[in-house]
């Protein structure tokens, strides 16, 4: 056995330096590592592990001017499936199926597949939720989330529109109004293994989401409803196209309603609406066709859509002469039946004629000689600077988004010709909302104010975040022009087209307008009316157009009893009191009288007694002789032409 | 009866045992289990529904090894090179050539795991890795041959005569496994330099050796790939494992963040209780634990040390230089390897890392190492 010499203990020692120094600089390269590299790549190890899953705010909700709930949230869950941690598939997918209404198949794919985690369904109700939850099925997922909701469904779908998959605005005021309704979402920051499995009881960041603020409308949900009313029964009795109808607060720009007759479905918007779907009937859409159709459905016409406004926009050519001081209301006018212009001959409504007439007798017929003429003492420069001060060459600036802007010739090209069809509303086009906006102007005592729907952001707990401001201008016509208009509006509907908006009690200004749509000799109309109230002092003002109705045409004749109708209904709504003048009073038998006392009267008695006063319907019950019952009760003070019921 | 007297006055000298080398040894075992359990739990739960399935394997082969290693540790070392009674034969050779035709077999038949051919499936157990055994061998049978002639070592012609005896085995092991391989060829060059009296052919020897290593790196494809990934580890696809260890080192900080704390063994690191383990003792431990374990090595290495220099005679040094070689080889790549100091190879951490056949031969040697301290005469 060979010895172990001092020169092999000394090559030992040598392997041991190298070792110790080869180990020195690992421990170097460690603590490179650590101190020098740490913040790069722990923070990229960190930006591994943590998985970032956003709660979802609230949405704020949408008030009507009565604080009436239009958009609101309803709690819904998503239900899903973390592959994973599913101990028992056989009973999830039982359970789940059951439950949801869902395929067994359907369930088994989703619970089978491997993915880290997979949707089952969402906006699953939340009892249901909860009944799931009970099971307590390990690897199935419920998390709350919240689901706009429309009480009213249909109505101002076009005004109000809807959110979409991630509780976005997609159309109308849940657009415009994102920002405040929308809330900050919160997160929950947790820490997954490479499998994206969360890890249970890790500590966790939690940012808590801040709900939306609620907005605040002017639009009341009663007057929506009147006018959508309105508008579904002349839409229906006309088979028209479409109604549109827009009721504003000419002072101040609030509008009240907008309809966009046919609404759709705010809580199923993507579902096409009958009057839609029923031309497509057996057809299946390309997916192309689907959104192009679904795009008409949701567009805001009232807004939108840019028209000829015809005779309603005499309106406009007479403010402009009497700013001009190149119109007397006592004026005479004659009108043949058509009016040379050039070489062109530009006819009247009225083949024969309106003969000799004065400017008040000219509006109440609706005379277009009589407008070309005022056209025409107006000039193209100046009534172009009117055009421009009713702001008929801008958006309107509501708030509501996609307005379009209006059509009109370039000020060089307009000749005698263009200018005389431009007088009483043709050759250019603009939006409605652009007309009853100048229409306000005028009979408000001359400002121009933005039409608009906001009025207040507040937040959930009821604080003024922020009150909503437009800008409005003054004097663009002048109190005395004002005055006049009204005064030539109420006579076209006491005694001129507009008859057919009259209503006893209360004073109602208008024109009406048939606009023959382009390309013309087609026999497609639009017919409108615009009309307010009280003529004196206008609270309310309102637009209603009639796309292609069928049949008569004539706006006086159509479309002012709708205004009519949709009057008769919001003004005493609105507070404004039914004032008779004895002539109503008189040739509309209205007024009020006290119900006298009938019971003991035999049948006799009460045959001559009732032909002093003024019941309507009289329903006699019983087979008695004497008046044992009344009603109204003796002593009610009733509308005449009311009915009235004996009971024997 | 000289014999006899001779052997009275041995009795008489205390009979050296390095219970501080048992205690690290057995120290180091513990601590690889806990890191093992720490490392392996969430693996072992997903995939085979049990969080101790890796833990009780490695315990079950860890204390079988353990008691192998007290057995050895009272064999005298010496009795490897004498003859076997009956079929007169040196236990080294016969283990020697047992590892040969096992490399072979395993080259042929061998378990296929994760496309390379390392192991050999034993039923119940497992499967083992023969080249481990062949580390062994080495250590033993270079000893022995070397001590039949040290002087001889002395001259270039010497060094290779003793590599012409090892080179058939060493030649088998890098053909399968590369890491290995060098590790083998690591030990084989220090013991033969520990017994030469002169250095200036190990120098050269030494180019050559690195000449032909660079040679295997670059027209070894895949081997050529990992040095790529190791150039680039942030962004080479290949470089995904180190450099998820480097984000586990880098996250753990100066103290860690506690045992059990890790996030990257929750399936960031692949098989992270192989040979990652020593980056997720860096998150876990902090760069503390890591100098601490590392001071641990240092610690054994130099008991290691102190039983070399002293051992009885030069076969004894000789063993116990192979065995520090082994240790220290592995220890100083596997660390190299997880801080991205050197291209990626899979060398375990000794004592930490799972795997059986690996602590197993280790735990062997040490009863070797254990057994040539017991040989160790001192003055009581």
């Amino acid at each position: 056995m060979a010895k172990n010499r001092t020169f092999n203990r000394r090559n030992i020692l040598i392997i041991i330096v190298v070792i110790l120094l080869a180990a020195t600089g690992l421990t170097g390269k460690l603590v490179y590592l650590i101190i020098f590299k740490s913040e790069d790549y722990a923070a990229r190890a960190k930006a591994l592990h943590e998985r970032e899953r956003p709660i979802k705010a609230e949405r704020g909700s949408i008030y009507d001017i009565n604080g009436v709930e239009i958009a609101t949230n309803k709690p819904v869950c998503t239900i899903s499936v973390i592959h994973s941690q599913i101990k028992e598939p056989e009973r999830v997918i039982k359970v789940l199926s059951e439950e949801l209404g869902l395929s067994e198949a359907a369930v088994r794919k989703r619970v089978e597949k491997y993915t880290s985690i997979e949707r089952i369904k969402s906006n699953v109700n939340k009892e249901i939720a909860d009944r799931i939850r009970e099971y307590k099925l390990d690897g199935v997922m419920v998390d709350e989330d919240y689901k706009r909701y429309y009480p009213y469904g249909s109505l101002a779908s076009k005004v109000i529109g809807f959110t979409g998959s991630d509780n976005q605005g997609v159309i109308g005021l849940e657009v415009k109004y994102e920002d405040y309704l929308k809330g900050i979402n919160g997160t929950i920051l947790t820490l997954t293994t490479a499998y994206g499995v969360e890890i249970e009881n890790a500590a966790e960041d939690r940012i808590t989401p801040q709900p939306g603020n609620d907005l605040y409308l002017s639009l009341d949900v009663n007057i929506q409803k009147y006018a959508e009313q309105a508008a579904y029964k002349v839409m229906e009795a006309k088979s028209a196209d479409n109604v549109k109808l827009i009721v504003m607060n000419p002072k101040n720009g609030e509008l009240y309603a907008m309809v966009n007759a046919p609404e759709f479905d705010l809580n199923n918007p993507y579902n096409l609406i009958n009057e839609i779907a029923r031309d497509y009937i057996g057809e299946t859409l390309s997916s192309e066709k689907l959104h192009e159709l679904l795009n008409g459905m949701w567009r805001n016409a009232c807004i939108s859509d840019t028209y000829e406004p015809g005779s309603a926009f005499k309106i406009v050519t007479s403010t402009a002469a009497f700013e001009e001081d190149v119109l007397k209301l006592d004026d005479r006018f004659f009108c043949p039946g058509y009016k040379r212009v050039e070489d062109r001959i530009i006819r009247c409504h009225k083949a024969g004629g309106h003969g000799s007439q004065s400017f008040v007798e000219g509006i109440k017929n609706s005379c277009n000689p009589v407008f070309m003429e005022v056209g025409a003492r107006v000039g193209v420069e100046k009534t172009y600077e009117y055009y421009k001060k009713l702001g008929l060459f801008s958006r309107t600036g509501v708030d509501i988004p996609g307005e379009a802007n209006s059509i009109m010739h370039n000020i060089d090209n307009i000749g005698a010709v263009e200018l005389a069809t431009m007088a009483f509303g043709q050759s250019f086009q603009i939006t409605p909302l652009q007309l009853l906006t100048a229409a306000s102007a005028i009979i408000n005592g001359g400002t121009l104010v933005t039409p608009h729907f906001g009025i207040e952001i507040r937040s959930p707990e009821g604080r003024t975040v922020k009150t909503l401001k437009y800008d409005t201008t003054e004097n663009v016509v002048s109190k005395e022009t004002s005055e006049t208009m009204k005064q030539l509006l109420e006579a076209v509907v006491t005694d001129g087209t507009g008859r057919r908006a009259y209503l006893p009690g209360f004073r109602v200004g208008g024109k009406t307008a048939t606009s023959e749509k382009l390309p013309r000799r087609t026999g497609k109309y639009i017919s409108s009316f615009i009309g307010f109230a009280p003529a004196d002092d206008p609270q309310v003002i309102a637009l209603v157009l009639i796309d292609e109705p069928v049949g008569i045409y004539y706006g006086g004749t159509i479309a002012a009893p709708v205004i009519a109708d949709l009057f008769d209904n919001i003004l005493p709504y609105m507070g404004i009191e039914a004032k008779y003048t004895e002539e109503e009073l008189k040739k509309y038998q209205v007024g009020t009288f006290v119900v006298p006392d009938f019971i003991g009267k035999t049948k006799k008695e009460m045959k001559d007694l009732l032909k002093i006063y003024d019941f309507g319907d009289i329903y006699s019950l019983g087979d008695g002789d004497i008046v044992t019952e009344q009603f109204p009760l003796p002593g009610d003070s009733v509308n005449r032409e009311s009915g009235l019921v004996l009971y024997y | 009866m000289v014999r006899t007297a001779g052997k009275t006055r041995r009795e008489k000298l205390y009979r050296y045992y390095d219970y501080s080398l048992l205690f690290l040894i057995l120290f180091l075992v513990c601590f690889g289990l806990v890191m093992i359990y720490s490392t392996s739990s969430y693996n072992a739960q997903r995939l085979h529904g049990d969080a101790t399935y890796y833990l009780s394997r490695q315990a079950l082969l860890g204390g079988a090894g353990i008691l192998i290693m007290l057995f050895v540790s009272k064999i005298d070392y010496r009795a490897y090179i004498r003859k076997l009674p009956i079929i007169k034969i040196k236990p080294v050779t016969v283990l020697y050539f047992l590892c040969v035709i096992l490399q072979i077999y395993v080259i042929l038949f061998g378990e296929e795991i994760k496309g390379a051919k390392r192991w050999i499936e034993v039923g119940s157990l497992g499967s083992f890795q023969p080249s481990e055994l062949s580390k062994i061998a080495v250590i033993l049978f270079t000893a022995y041959i070397v001590n039949l002639a040290p002087r001889r070592l002395d001259k270039i012609w010497g060094f290779l005569r003793v590599a012409v005896f090892i080179a058939p085995l060493l030649g088998l092991v890098i053909a399968e496994n590369f890491s290995t391989g060098l590790i083998i060829g690591l030990i084989f060059v220090a013991i033969c330099f520990v017994a030469s009296k002169k250095k200036a052919y190990f120098i050269i020897s030494g180019i050559v050796m690195g000449a032909l290593a660079s040679l295997m790196i670059f027209f070894v494809d895949f081997r050529s790939e990992r040095f790529d990934a190791w150039l680039n580890v942030e962004t080479h696809e290949k470089g995904y494992q180190i450099l998820q260890g480097l984000y586990a080192i880098a996250s753990g900080g100066i103290f860690g963040k506690g045992l059990g704390e890790s996030m990257q063994k929750l399936g960031f690191i692949p098989e992270s209780h192989n040979d990652m383990i020593f980056s997720v003792i860096c998150e876990e431990l902090g760069l503390f634990g890591a100098v601490a374990l590392i001071l641990l090595f240092i610690l054994l290495i130099w008991r290691i040390f102190v039983i070399a220099i002293n051992a009885p005679d030069l076969f004894g040094g000789l063993i116990a230089t192979g065995v520090l070689i082994h240790i220290a080889s592995q220890v100083l790549i596997n660390i190299a390897v997880v801080t991205s100091t050197i291209p990626s190879t899979g060398i375990p951490l000794p004592f930490i890392s799972y795997g059986g056949s690996s602590l197993m031969v280790i735990l062997f040697e040490m009863g070797i190492v254990l057994s040539i301290s017991n040989q160790i005469k001192a003055q009581r």
